[in-house]
This record gives C-alpha cells, sequence and structure tokens, in this order.
C-alpha cells in the first residue's frame, strides 16, 4: 500500500514537473513573442514614412506641374494650328482625349466605397475584411470598363487603361499616388447600362457580400453632370518602339 | 486522489489555454510583420520614386518643347511628335521592346487576369496584351458572362491566357514571382494551375483594329 502511494506521488510529481516546464516554456515564449518595440525598427520606420512623405510631396507638385504644362502647350497648338490650318490638331485632340488627357464632363454614376465602422475594432487578419482593398476598386473599375466608360475617376485621380491600382501595406495607391477612404469612383457614360451592372448582385460578389455582412458600404447614384479630371501622369516610354507593319 | 486529479485537469486545461494563446500571437505577429513588411515599404519607396524619376523627364521634355513652340516649324513638330507618342500609347501602331510572357494554363477567374494586368502596369509596363488583344483605353473590361466564360472586347477568352508586356523585363519578371506575388498566390489559390513565365528580349503587339 505504501508502495502504490509512493509510485503514485513520484508519477504525480513528473506530470506536474512536465506540465510547469511546458508551462514555463510558454510563458516565456508568450513574452518574447510580443511585437517588437525596439526604438531602433521604430525610427527606422518613421524615416521611411518621411521618406514616402516626401517623395508623395514631390509627385504631387510634378503631376500639378505636368498638367499645367500639358495645357499651355495645348494653347500654343491651338493657337498654331488656327494660324496655319493644319490639321493635325485634330488628330492629337482625339488621341488626347482616348488617352484622358481632356477633362471630361457628362452624366453618369457615382459611387461611394467606404470602410466599414467596425474595422478600428478589428484585429489581425479580420481588419482586411472590413476595409476597402485595392482589389474592390479594381473590381469596379473593371466592371465599369464593361459598361465602355467615357472617363473614371477614383478620388480626383483619373483611371486610365494604365492606371495601376494597387496596395502596398495598409496604403491604397492609384496612378502611384495615395488615396484614402471614403473612396468616391466617378464613372461618366451610358448611366442606365452602367447603373444596370451595379445594381446586379452577381457583377461584385465579394464586396456585396461584405456589404450584405455590414462589413464595408456600398452605394451609388446616378447623377446628370459629372467631372473627371484630366490624368496627371506621365507617359514616358523607354521600352516601346513602333514595330514594323505585318 | 480527486484533489490531485483535479489539479491535473486544471494543470492541462491551462497549458490548452496557453497554447492556443502562444499559437494567436503568433499569427497576430505573422500578420503584423505582412502588412507592415519591410519589402513592401522598399516597394512603395521603388514605385514612388519611378514614377517621380519618369514624372520629371516629362515635366523637362514639356519645357523644352514648350521653350521651342515660339517658331512655327517646331510647333508642327511638337504636334506630329505627340501624336506619334499618343499613337504608341492608344494602341493605334504596332509595338515591340522586350519584356515578358507570362502564361496561365487553367481555368482561372477574371479577378486573376485584372490582377495580372494591373500588377504589369504597377511594375512599369508600357504596353500589356492578353491573347494578343492589347489592353488600351477603348478595351473593354473583363466580363463573366453566365457559363462562366470571361469575355474580352466581345472576344471569348480560352486558357492558355497568355499575357505578354513590353517594359524592364526584369522588373516585370520579379514583380510577379516575388513572395506573395501573382504567380505565387495564384498558386495558393487555384488547383490544377500551371503559371509560366518568361523573360524575352523581343515581343510585338499589333494595333488596335
Amino acid at each position: 500500500m505504501r508502495m502504490a502511494d509512493f509510485d503514485l506521488s513520484w508519477k504525480t510529481k513528473l506530470v506536474f514537473v512536465v506540465t510547469g516546464v511546458i508551462i514555463g516554456l510558454l510563458v516565456t515564449t508568450q513574452f518574447r513573442s510580443s511585437i517588437p518595440t525596439s526604438s531602433y525598427l521604430t525610427d527606422e520606420l518613421e524615416v521611411q514614412k518621411q521618406l514616402i512623405k516626401s517623395f508623395m510631396d514631390d509627385q504631387a507638385l510634378l503631376k500639378s506641374k505636368l498638367v499645367a504644362l500639358r495645357q499651355k502647350i495645348d494653347d500654343q497648338q491651338q493657337k498654331l494650328s488656327a494660324s496655319t490650318k493644319n490639321t493635325n490638331l485634330e488628330i492629337l485632340d482625339g488621341l488626347k482625349k482616348e488617352l484622358g488627357l481632356n477633362q471630361e464632363k457628362g452624366p453618369g454614376v457615382e459611387i461611394n466605397l467606404n470602410d466599414g465602422a467596425a474595422a478600428s475594432k478589428m484585429k489581425g487578419e479580420e481588419v482586411s475584411q472590413f476595409l476597402v482593398n485595392a482589389a474592390d476598386l479594381r473590381d469596379v473599375v473593371n466592371l465599369l470598363r464593361t459598361t465602355k466608360p467615357e472617363a473614371i475617376a477614383i478620388n480626383g485621380q483619373r483611371v486610365i487603361a494604365s492606371s495601376p491600382i494597387t496596395s502596398v501595406g495598409n496604403t491604397i495607391m492609384v496612378n502611384n499616388f495615395h488615396l484614402l477612404p471614403p473612396f468616391k469612383i466617378t464613372a461618366i457614360g451610358d448611366v442606365d447600362v452602367m447603373s444596370q451592372r451595379l445594381k446586379d448582385k452577381v457583377s461584385l460578389p465579394d464586396i456585396n457580400k461584405r456589404v450584405k455582412e455590414n462589413r464595408i458600404s456600398f452605394s451609388f447614384k446616378e447623377l446628370d453632370s459629372l467631372i473627371a479630371p484630366v490624368y496627371n501622369g506621365d507617359f514616358v516610354f523607354k521600352y516601346i518602339a513602333e514595330a514594323a507593319h505585318q | 486522489m480527486r484533489k490531485r486529479e483535479l489539479s491535473i485537469l486544471l494543470t492541462a486545461i491551462l497549458v490548452g489555454v496557453l497554447i492556443i494563446m502562444q499559437g494567436k500571437s503568433f499569427t497576430s505577429l505573422d500578420q503584423v510583420t505582412n502588412r507592415e513588411a519591410r519589402t513592401d515599404i522598399f516597394r512603395e519607396i521603388q514605385i514612388l520614386k519611378n514614377t517621380n524619376d519618369n514624372l520629371n523627364d516629362e515635366v523637362k521634355d514639356l519645357e523644352d518643347k514648350l521653350g521651342k513652340m515660339s517658331g512655327q516649324e517646331a510647333g508642327l513638330q511638337g504636334i506630329a511628335s505627340d501624336i506619334s507618342k499618343y499613337k504608341l500609347a492608344s494602341g493605334q501602331l504596332p509595338v515591340s521592346g522586350p519584356g515578358i510572357s507570362f502564361i496561365i494554363n487553367g481555368d482561372v477567374s477574371a479577378i486573376w487576369l485584372t490582377d495580372s494586368v494591373n500588377e504589369l502596369f504597377a511594375a512599369g509596363a508600357e504596353a500589356v496584351s492578353l491573347n494578343n488583344i492589347r489592353i488600351t483605353d477603348q478595351t473593354s473590361g473583363f466580363d463573366t458572362i453566365p457559363n462562366g466564360q470571361i469575355m474580352l472586347n466581345s472576344v471569348i477568352l480560352k486558357s492558355p491566357y497568355k499575357i505578354e508586356a513590353i517594359g524592364d523585363k526584369n522588373t516585370l519578371a520579379d514583380a510577379l514571382s516575388q513572395p506573395q506575388g501573382i504567380i505565387q498566390r495564384l498558386k495558393e489559390s487555384v488547383a490544377a494551375v500551371t503559371p509560366e513565365l518568361q523573360q524575352k528580349d523581343l515581343i510585338k503587339m499589333d494595333k488596335v483594329i
């Protein structure tokens, strides 16, 4: 009887020791796995953020310069064309319109997409479900493009075929320019066709699912007069050249 | 005996709780790292730098052009050169140059094509085509028709989807094949899809009809 008691006690002790060691390891790992708060990393991130801000400021300045210069050149070309009766200007105007280098005005739809109110309370992976992602904007723009619109813009950034809509970390960039929610997507074109596509729940499955679950907000309205600004990005070609006709 | 059993049970529960907490803390940490990844910030800085460099180049070109516009001949030449440049951009001329060929073998939904094209333009592609359809401002969006097929410019697209892009071939290839890039995400998300990426010295694209 005493021997059995001793065995049980020894086994129990062993279980407790092993368990204690495991708990100790877990507690230690738990403390060690906390989000790094070292000042070096924080400082480095701060420097990177400052650098990004400085690039963004430069970009805004360069873009406004670019638009102003294009306008000045356009004015000069109009004058020149009037005096020389040069018909090439008509071709140039057509190309500029196609490439988003003219401001467009007309009837269309205005779409509002915004993060969910609960986004700030969310943690980890869940939070992205409550935020408007770059992919959401791409899906909306792609849907609008199926209706052959005359112009699309997001928060004042004209979107053309080559406009990238990306996300880097928590930031959304359109034409490599930072944009913040709420996102207002302006599309000029056939209002009925655009409305029909936007009302179709099958068209934007992921957005509609999250709207239904109150995770993000999405709405649109038809308007008689909308303005899409001029594309303010560059057209610098370093790699493409005209190929011989086949 | 009952006390001992109870304490072992409680300890086991505590260990279980700690294991779960630990697992969660690792997951959270991963997410924080991913969202604030250094590579992401570096990539953002690189994108912004390239954008500003290109904007600077164009501003200089335009200033130069504006300065020369006082003369009639130079002004008319300026119009002609703008027309040539914008024709390249709009797809009204056949174009060629170095770049990449990205082939997706297998059935994918339209979002993968939208995202692939977007990724290439984001990496600085100067021209992109999909199954020989040049993506320009005259191109429609990717439309999924009721039977699940994808339509672009009224053409039903079929696998293999061949996306070609002209630009810096190394940058374009890196953008697609980077960790968590479109190739990795495609492989992880869509079964039986085999993406193929090739850098090419010469890619030709026809003009938009």
